[in-house]
């Protein structure tokens, strides 16, 4: 469980309550290929309130793409909707959850600079 | 752009062409059809016998559907067709038209009729800076069509052509071999269907089709009803009847429905190269268009709140909480070279979220959309706190972190050279200028009101309200110029006041962060010749050292913006000034035919007699259209408190009488009625332009209907 996809669905299950999503509810299914393999991850949002699973099952979003791609989301070296124009990404269903979903990705490690470089925001602690 | 060009559009997808019809486009030149940021036909022309066609004229049948009446010939002085074209074309994922040859003579004719067809799958940004394509094109016959393609990688667009009639496919055209009888006619239809434009999906058939009405009167019945639901305007002043419907028309027109919005709409910015979400714009458009249609506010807040920041990255210049400044979907976009998925470069648009939802729940009393927005309203009074404060000390500010495609002026004064010192020395960065000090103050004061009314949370209530008594104090020293009583339009790092006059301080007027004691100096300042050009404010005043009456955002008038200004003088009691700036921007609206342009110039308007317009290409744009709107709101005076409407109005002298019939609102639907004086002999030559201003009736409660 140490790769960045396996790693991001576990902490989004741990958190359990997710205050950005909490207007929304639905049901997300990722369906990711590598090698000839496909992982599937299953996620239900109920305002706010997140599990994850390894179902397979009908969702009202289906989203394909490859594992590789979807670690550099997690990662945040990937940005989800410039990967969806390029159509790297297949979201089929309701986009509006995908939409709001794609929000709990990172954005891109080193983003921050420093306030000390007059001007610039901060990470807040 | 000229003027004569064409133009039709159903969302995103739309076609400009020449007054032929005919589209023939360099990398450079904006015609063509497009969809989705990306043009997918780029060639389009119709010849008969391979002869070009004449242009009798153009009949825009609506804002998605046009005809074009077509004779042959080569454009001599005298022309004898014995044919005639008619080609109608409606847009709606790609468009559909209808080609119709009309022989007028005695025989028969046997013609070749020839459309020649092709893209260059321009991204939007590449037709504005002329740059060349990365990948490759295709193109193939298969089934009877004409597929254009492009590809890059794994990005793909496609534009499929066919024809009813049968006719040879080729991969440069159509040519259809038609026999038309003796004074009988030829026809058949083309559909020209953006296949795959973005997110991966295949399209195969055009909206519109010759026999599939059902599709059709879609469009047309969603204007009537627009129409219809809109409240109803009559005055004894003629020209406003065309200014209000002109701008319900083109409003309908400028609604763009994301894919996520489930068929609701909401403001894009301009027609046609700015169909697309804009923070800001989306956002004062639906301001505006409150008390007219409110369901336009509501669709602009859920899809930016569905959006809003939640991260930072420093190429998009998002961080948590912000509100997006622009969304657009063409290659450059997919590719990165672009930051606009989305970009969230803009400081206005974040606080200017709260301060909508506040309006839209005063008008409507929607609290459901209040409570369900409660996270994403919290984040953005949270960003202007955490993310905007750049220095430190209590106010937004502005400063890139994409320093190669990202906006260096994030306010809606966003050209290179708008902020400047009276002198005309530009300032560093970061930036922060006066209205968005005064943004900040009422999101915090309206974020208060919505905390403790529908949040329950008292406590984040008084934590605002003291965050905004603390701004206000600091700005009304900060900002203020003492020697010419104003407010600066920025102050830069060094904290020194920039101190040039600019419309700005009008924005300060709405947002209610002005002293009382200022006010009026602030009034004068408005409305003083340096500033007030006899048809509106400019944007920075005559006498300042970067004034020029034809410079984007330091000189022109801007509709907008003293849509904004008028409702900051009514805020603080000056009705006359109001109404002042509101026959200005409407004696104008009349010499453009009742659709004011984005900008005009700032020439005063006892030199020039009539408003020099600012050549732009989006025509109409958003909130120019919107600005009307508003001028009838502070000309009437409409203000909700409450469980009721009430009208205070003071109308300019040459309205005797102004009904607005049916406004929508909490209180279901009521009329507001005002009366002005008018000058009984300019009344009888039918005044075309409104004079001096006189106070209205006393207030009154709205009529209950």
């Amino acid at each position: 469980m140490s790769d960045p996809t396996s790693t991001f669905f576990a902490d989004l299950a741990a958190r359990g309550h997710v205050p950005m999503l909490g207007g929304t509810s639905g049901t997300l299914r990722f369906d990711l290929e590598h090698g000839r393999r496909v992982d599937h991850w299953y996620v239900t949002i109920h305002r706010g309130d997140v599990s994850v699973t390894r179902d397979r099952g009908d969702a009202d979003c289906v989203v394909a793409g490859s594992r590789e791609l979807f670690d550099r989301m997690a990662s945040g070296t990937a940005n989800s909707m410039a990967a969806a124009l390029r159509g790297l990404v297949k979201p089929a269903g309701d986009l509006r959850l995908i939409i709001q979903f794609q929000r709990l990705f990172p954005g891109p490690p080193g983003s921050v600079v420093e306030r000390t470089e007059a001007g610039y925001a901060r990470r807040p602690s | 752009m000229s003027d004569d060009l064409v133009k039709i559009l159903d969302g995103n997808t739309f076609v400009v062409s020449d007054p032929r019809g005919d589209i023939e486009a360099s990398m450079t030149d904006p015609t063509g059809l497009f969809s989705f940021d990306t043009r997918f036909l780029s060639r389009w022309v119709l010849t008969i016998d391979g002869e070009r066609l004449n242009a009798l004229s153009t009949d825009d049948l609506q804002y998605f559907e046009t005809r074009f009446f077509l004779v042959p010939g080569t454009g001599t002085v005298y022309i004898d067709a014995k044919l005639s074209v008619i080609r109608q074309r409606a847009v709606g994922d790609g468009f559909h038209e209808e080609l119709t040859i009309l022989n007028h003579d005695d025989k028969a004719v046997d013609l070749t009729v020839r459309v020649d067809a092709g893209s260059d799958f321009a991204d939007l940004f590449e037709v504005k800076d002329a740059l060349q394509k990365k990948g490759a094109y295709y193109c193939r016959v298969e089934d009877g069509r004409l597929v254009l393609g492009y590809e890059r990688e794994t990005f793909a667009r496609e534009t499929w052509i066919s024809a009813t009639t049968p006719c040879k496919v080729e991969e440069s055209g159509l040519t259809f071999k038609a026999h038309v009888e003796a004074h009988g006619e030829w026809t058949t239809d083309l559909h020209v269907v953006t296949a795959q434009a973005a997110w991966g999906e295949l399209r195969e058939e055009t909206k519109y089709e010759r026999h599939r009405k059902t599709a059709r009167p879609n469009q047309e019945r969603s204007l009537q009803k627009w129409l219809d639901d809109a409240p109803s305007l009559d005055s004894d002043w003629d020209w406003l009847k065309l200014v209000y419907q002109r701008s319900l028309v083109d409003l309908a027109a400028l609604r763009f429905s994301p894919r996520t919005s489930g068929g609701r709409s909401l403001p894009a910015a301009g027609l046609p190269w700015f169909m697309t979400m804009f923070g800001r714009d989306s956002i004062f458009t639906s301001l505006q268009a409150l008390p007219f249609a409110p369901e336009l506010a509501a669709t602009t807040l859920r899809e930016l709140g569905e959006r809003q920041g939640s991260r930072l990255d420093d190429f998009r210049d998002e961080d948590p909480g912000r509100i997006l400044h622009e969304m657009r979907y063409g290659e450059m976009t997919a590719f990165e070279e672009r930051p606009h998925s989305p970009y969230y470069g803009s400081v206005d648009a974040t606080p200017l979220f709260v301060v909508l939802l506040d309006e839209y729940e005063r008008w409507t009393g929607d609290a459901r959309l209040v409570r369900e927005l409660e996270f994403e309203a919290r984040a953005a009074l949270n960003w202007i706190d955490e993310y905007a404060d750049l220095q430190h000390n209590g106010y937004i500010w502005y400063k890139r972190r994409n320093e190669t495609t990202g906006l260096e002026n994030q306010c809606w004064k966003d050209s290179w050279d708008s902020i400047s010192f009276r002198d005309g020395t530009l300032p560093g960065f970061p930036r922060a200028t006066c209205e968005l000090q005064g943004y900040a103050y009422d999101a915090r004061m309206r974020g208060a009101r919505l905390a403790r009314r529908f949040w329950k949370d008292p406590a984040f209530a008084d934590k605002l309200e003291a965050q905004a008594a603390d701004l206000k104090r600091r700005f009304n020293r900060d900002y203020w110029v003492e020697d010419e009583g104003y407010y600066a339009i920025a102050l830069d790092t060094e904290g020194r006041k920039v101190d040039a006059l600019s419309s700005n301080i009008g924005h300060l007027l709405w947002s209610g962060i002005v002293d009382k004691s200022k006010a009026k100096s602030v009034a004068r300042h408005l409305m003083g010749s340096a500033l007030y050009s006899g048809w509106g404010v400019r944007t920075l005043a005559e006498g300042q050292g970067r004034y020029n009456p034809i410079g984007y955002h330091v000189g022109t008038v801007w509709p907008f913006d003293n849509s904004i200004i008028a409702w900051g003088l009514r805020r603080y009691g000056f009705k006359q000034e109001a109404a002042r700036i509101a026959a200005g921007i409407l004696d104008a609206a009349n010499f453009f035919d009742g659709r004011l342009p984005e900008a005009f110039g700032g020439y005063a308007r006892d030199v020039t007699k009539y408003p020099v317009q600012y050549p732009t290409s989006c025509s109409p744009q958003a909130w120019s259209t919107g600005a009307p709107l508003l001028l009838l709101r502070t000309m009437l005076g409409l203000e909700p408190i409450g469980e009721h409407l009430v009208v205070d109005p003071a109308l300019p002298r040459g309205i005797g009488r102004l009904e607005l019939l049916d406004i929508p609102g909490r209180w279901g639907r009521v009329d507001a009625f005002g009366r002005g004086r008018v000058d009984v002999e300019k009344r009888q030559r039918r005044q075309r332009q409104l004079g001096v201003i006189e106070d209205g009736k006393k207030a009154t409660k709205a009529k209950k209907k």
